[in-house]
């Protein structure tokens, strides 16, 4: 069988018992990215030489029998999250060149047990996106059609993972950025609680609501990689003290008896039809293992699109002011400073990003402060007890993880407003620190992938985990065409 | 007589002497290379993150507390949003609507008048960093080092009249803060810096002035000096029958006048937000009940135990206090050797003297309090005389050394010898009989003579008690 | 709604950013499309009372007051222009 289709799991067996060598294992992913990753582009930045080094360092452990579970495995890392030493551009211009001095706490982690960095993948401009098309270096395409996004911001993890180029990526999630990947590109990705992983050396976006996550082929190698990277972090301020779990705890219990709260707002006429058919379908192979299915009601949805971009854009505004062509970065051309800043932003910034700065600052001036900032967190307050009252009455919610299925390319261009009601089944998650997990539950006549997202309590990782993969242990997925 | 009423406010920053800075964990000392205690954080590099140094929130409640305030038991910080080139983030981590001290006040002497100042709110900031103009390449080299130092604001409501009150109020303040042990207060390396809101309206009028703000005065000198500067410039303004602009404006010390800085009133806009990086705290009364139980004895507590315990006059009590290095000094002196009116005396009388003729410096001592209390006990219990004890005195300053090595090494003890001093007080009886007999028919004002001639004679080789002993005896004769 | 230009150019003001004329009229379009949007979040009446959230957390989970090594001036330096260990920054005018 082809190695590169195999499972976390697999691979620690096959390297443990000796059947493959680390080295030999990133070689086959890199035989993969060499011969597709022209076409998916899913890749801003390969590592092979480090790669193969890191290899040899992970292979010396496993044959001393220092092994942690993700000791040889090779990942994927998006390019918003430092590595040190190794570029790390957030897809711009602006950071074309940057090359971080340090290492990020998950980097820190990943490095801890042993895995093999196979590159940096591509997304959207600063994670602001939902298409990875407003990337400066790479508008990675879908591997189930090279014709359509492999959606955003992670789009470049997703597809990396889908194309069999690595065996999981990781990616960040601020609004849906790894969750509506993972299902346009047929994968499973995990948004933990935020606060569950450091955000140390994550390059900000919107800090209230940035999370990294895990995307894997199954639920199952996502529990693997949460419990490498779950931890508090003295260097991240947010993150939780909170114990963390063994997360593959509960993988393969039963979900007889779980309630599964559906709330309508996420089944309305804005949604796909053939989206909906899967995901109510779903939700009956559940039902049929032994869980509830409950009816309820999210009524702040209405509201959600606004209240997430005035948080998002007001804070990533602020968090983006930073780069000015000084210190790092794109620098421009002025005599002066102010001329020298607004020169390097102007160039440096593509338009999505810019626009984004623009409203954040709307949002924030004097004399709107009131009637939209101060309002989105008045709608986080509101939808967050919302979720409380769901949570009184299920375990976990089901919901489509997206209105539609991946679009063609150019679909959403220059319209900036249709872009971001797309966000709507994943941004209330975020507004309320909620985890929330997307798996692939069935393909459209067209054969791409439709994903359904899975939405626990707070640090309730491990209940949507075995939701996720009690569906998936009855699914069969078809992966995309060899590239 | 001036025919306007000048009101007055004050923005003072105190830079907090935590060891590590507010945000980061890099050293917070003043000084080092260029860009030498930074790290990515403080650099403000992608992906960093502020992570809040308890000490700091301590020290702001410390603050609070002997200024009298409110400390709110919610507190969270806010970004205030500028592009400076000393500011990496390009965002300052300040505190908004929720500072952690509200509503103080702070008592003021003037002129033997008691006022009281009204702090508005004191919040705790971090500082920015330093630029360095190269004019000819028309370049700034910007250095980091002092980003990130915790800064506390204290705002007062315009509650001044005049420079001297704002004097007043600065020293006083500065005092709290040294005493509570949370600022150096060193004015002149910045630790502790003003701008001032000045507005002068018409004697009898119920409205204020508009107001000119005066930014980045580091010496009391410069702001007495930038207020009457500033109070005359708006005089002249309205006596001319023209507006005062609110605006910015620069003391220029060496030609005494103030300059606009900047008047595009509507250019500042900070869009100040809660910082996502950094969760609100609450505080619980157990620990604030703990941090003000941990505030040191502050000045007037001092004065009081000074007079009250030790007998000391309130006014060199007041003056020990004033100065907390010598404060300090003293009490250190006093723990050696318990006699705490002989050392307040030596204290005022010839540290203090030679510390106002500038022969000696605070900062840099050579020698310890406890040193100092030795030389107190030795000229107490006659083992040295009064001009050899200056001459010790002088000699620690200059080189350091204990009294007993000084007094060692330059044979400087009184040696009691009887017989040099019968010998000598013989000679000098001897040699002035005139003065001999009008002593012995009732005039005493000649002892001192017999006195000063002996001491002078002998050198610091007897003690003054013993000199008038053998005097008066032989006298008496 | 249309934005207003003078709207505009005091959020360019204030994120530091350029445009060209075309550039500009382009923006506008989009930022009033943007904002009609967020006007939507208009209608919900509820207000916002921070001391409702729940993400605070106690004096004691704040970091002790102990300093660490700093970083290399060198390496902090290494994605800037610098010279004598300092950022170059071009003249800034008041």
């Amino acid at each position: 069988m082809d190695i590169t289709r195999a499972k976390i799991r697999d691979l620690r067996k096959a390297l443990d018992s000796k059947q493959i060598s680390a080295a030999e294992l990133c070689g086959e992913y890199f035989k993969n990215i060499e011969a597709g990753d022209g076409k998916v582009q899913s890749f801003i930045t390969v590592t092979k030489e480090k790669a193969l080094e890191m290899a040899e360092n992970a292979q010396k452990r496993i044959d001393s029998g220092d092994v942690s579970p993700l000791t040889g495995i090779p990942l994927a890392i998006k390019d918003n999250i430092c590595t040190d030493g190794i570029k790390t551009t957030c897809a711009s211009k602006m950071l074309e060149n940057f090359i971080p001095p340090y290492n990020a706490t998950v980097i820190e982690k990943l490095n801890a047990e042993g895995y093999v960095l196979l590159g940096k993948t591509s997304m959207d401009e600063f994670a602001m996106g939902g298409s990875t098309q407003t990337s400066a270096f790479a508008k990675t395409k879908n591997p189930y059609d090279l014709e359509r996004v492999p959606g955003g911001s992670s789009g470049g993890s997703a597809a990396a993972v889908s194309a069999s180029f690595a065996p999981a990526a990781l990616g960040s999630d601020t609004g849906g950025s790894i969750r509506q990947p993972a299902s346009f590109c047929g994968v499973t990705g995990i948004k933990p609680t935020y606060g569950r992983v450091s955000r140390y050396g994550l390059v900000a976006f919107a800090s209230s609501l940035d999370q990294i996550g895990p995307i894997c082929s199954d639920a199952r190698d996502c529990a693997v990689m949460l419990n490498a990277i779950c931890a508090h972090d003295p260097h991240d301020a947010t993150s939780s003290r909170q114990p963390v779990p063994d997360f593959t705890e509960k993988l393969g219990q039963s979900v007889s008896g779980m309630k599964i709260a559906m709330p309508k707002e996420f089944y309305s006429d804005d949604i796909d039809d053939e989206v909906k058919t899967h995901v109510m379908n779903a939700a009956k192979t559940l039902e049929a293992q032994g869980a509830k299915l409950v009816e309820c009601s999210i009524p702040g949805l209405k509201y959600a699109i606004p209240a997430y971009y005035l948080i998002a854009c007001a804070e990533a505004a602020s968090n983006l002011s930073r780069f000015d062509g000084i210190k790092y970065g794109f620098r421009g051309e002025g005599r002066t400073f102010e001329e020298l800043i607004r020169d390097s932003r102007s160039k440096g910034f593509g338009e999505e990003v810019k626009r984004r700065i623009l409203l954040g600052n709307y949002a924030l001036s004097s004399g709107y402060y009131d009637a939209y900032y101060k309002k989105a967190l008045a709608l986080k307050q509101q939808i967050i007890k919302e979720y409380n009252a769901v949570f009184d009455l299920a375990d976990v919610i089901l919901t489509p993880t997206a209105p539609t299925p991946a679009y063609k390319i150019g679909a959403q261009d220059n319209d900036p407003v249709k872009m971001y009601l797309a966000d709507i089944c994943t941004v209330t998650v975020n507004i309320a620190s909620l985890p929330g997990i997307s798996t692939t539950c069935g393909y459209t006549a067209e054969g791409l992938p439709v994903g359904m997202s899975v939405i626990g309590r707070r640090f309730d990782e491990q209940t949507i985990l075995q939701c996720a993969d009690a569906f998936e242990q009855t699914f069969a997925p078809t992966a995309p065409a060899k590239l | 007589m001036s025919a306007y009423f000048p009101t007055i406010g004050l923005e003072t920053h105190a830079e907090l002497s935590t060891n590590s800075k507010v945000f980061c964990t890099c050293s917070a000392e003043f000084g080092g290379t260029p860009n030498s205690r930074c790290c990515p954080v403080c650099s403000g590099l992608p992906g960093t993150l502020p992570v809040l140094n308890r000490k700091a929130v301590e020290y702001i409640i410390k603050a609070g507390y002997v200024m009298n305030c409110d400390i709110s038991r919610f507190t969270k910080w806010d970004r205030k949003n500028y592009f400076y080139p000393d500011l990496p983030k390009a965002y300052q981590i300040s505190q908004m609507p929720r500072p952690v001290c509200l509503a103080g006040k702070v008592k003021i002497n003037v002129k033997g008048e008691e006022k009281e100042i009204r702090i508005n709110r004191i919040h705790l900031e971090e500082d920015a960093g330093k630029l360095v103009h190269d004019d000819v390449n028309r370049i700034s080299l910007a250095d980091y080092n002092r980003c990130g130092v915790p800064l506390i604001e204290i705002v007062t409501e315009p509650d001044f009249h005049s420079a001297d009150e704002v004097v007043a109020y600065l020293e006083k303040i500065m005092l709290l803060l040294q005493y509570a042990g949370i600022c150096d207060c060193k004015m002149e390396q910045g630790s502790i810096r003003c701008d001032v809101n000045i507005s002068i309206a018409p004697k009898g009028s119920n409205e204020l002035g508009t107001r000119t703000e005066l930014k980045n005065l580091n010496s009391l000198k410069a702001i007495a000096k930038a207020i009457e500067v500033e109070i005359e410039r708006q005089e002249e303004l309205l006596d001319n029958g023209e507006r005062v602009i609110q605006q910015t404006r620069r003391f220029n010390e060496a030609l005494g006048e103030t300059t606009a800085m900047r008047s595009k009133e509507d250019a500042h806009d900070y869009r100040y937000f809660p910082d996502p990086d950094i969760p609100p705290i609450i505080l619980t009364e157990e620990e604030l009940d703990e941090i003000r139980s941990s505030i040191p004895e502050l000045p007037e507590q001092r004065v009081a135990r000074y007079v009250e315990q030790c007998g000391i006059k309130k006014q060199d009590a007041d003056l020990i206090v004033s100065d907390k290095k010598i404060c300090d000094f003293y009490e250190e002196a006093i723990q050696a050797y318990d006699n705490p009116k002989a050392v307040a005396n030596y204290v005022t009388g010839e540290l203090l003297r030679r510390k106002n003729l500038g022969e000696v410096d605070m900062d840099d001592l050579k020698f310890s309090g406890r040193e100092f209390a030795q030389l107190v006990e030795f000229l107490q219990t006659d083992k040295i005389s009064q001009s050899n004890a200056k001459a010790i005195l002088g000699e620690m300053i200059a080189n350091g050394g204990t009294p007993k090595d000084i007094a060692d090494a330059q044979d400087l003890w009184i040696k009691e010898d009887s017989d040099l001093l019968a010998k000598t007080v013989d000679e000098i009886i001897a040699n002035n009989p005139k003065a001999a007999e009008q002593y012995r028919s009732g005039d005493q004002k000649v002892f001192g003579f017999f006195m000063g001639q002996a001491n002078k004679a002998l050198k610091g080789l007897a003690s003054p008690k013993a000199i008038q002993e053998y005097i008066k005896k032989k006298l008496s004769e | 709604m249309a934005v207003e230009l003078k709207t505009i150019q005091h959020l360019c003001e204030l994120s530091k950013l350029n445009y060209d004329e075309a550039g500009l009229e382009k923006v506008m379009g989009e930022m009033g499309d943007i904002i009609d949007l967020m006007d939507t979040i208009k209608t919900f009446d509820l207000t916002y009372d921070d001391t409702k959230d729940n993400n605070s957390i106690s004096l004691s989970e704040v970091r002790e007051d102990v300093p660490q090594p700093s970083f290399p001036t060198e390496k902090l330096l290494s994605n800037a222009e610098n010279r004598d260990n300092c950022y170059v920054v071009p003249k800034v005018v008041e």
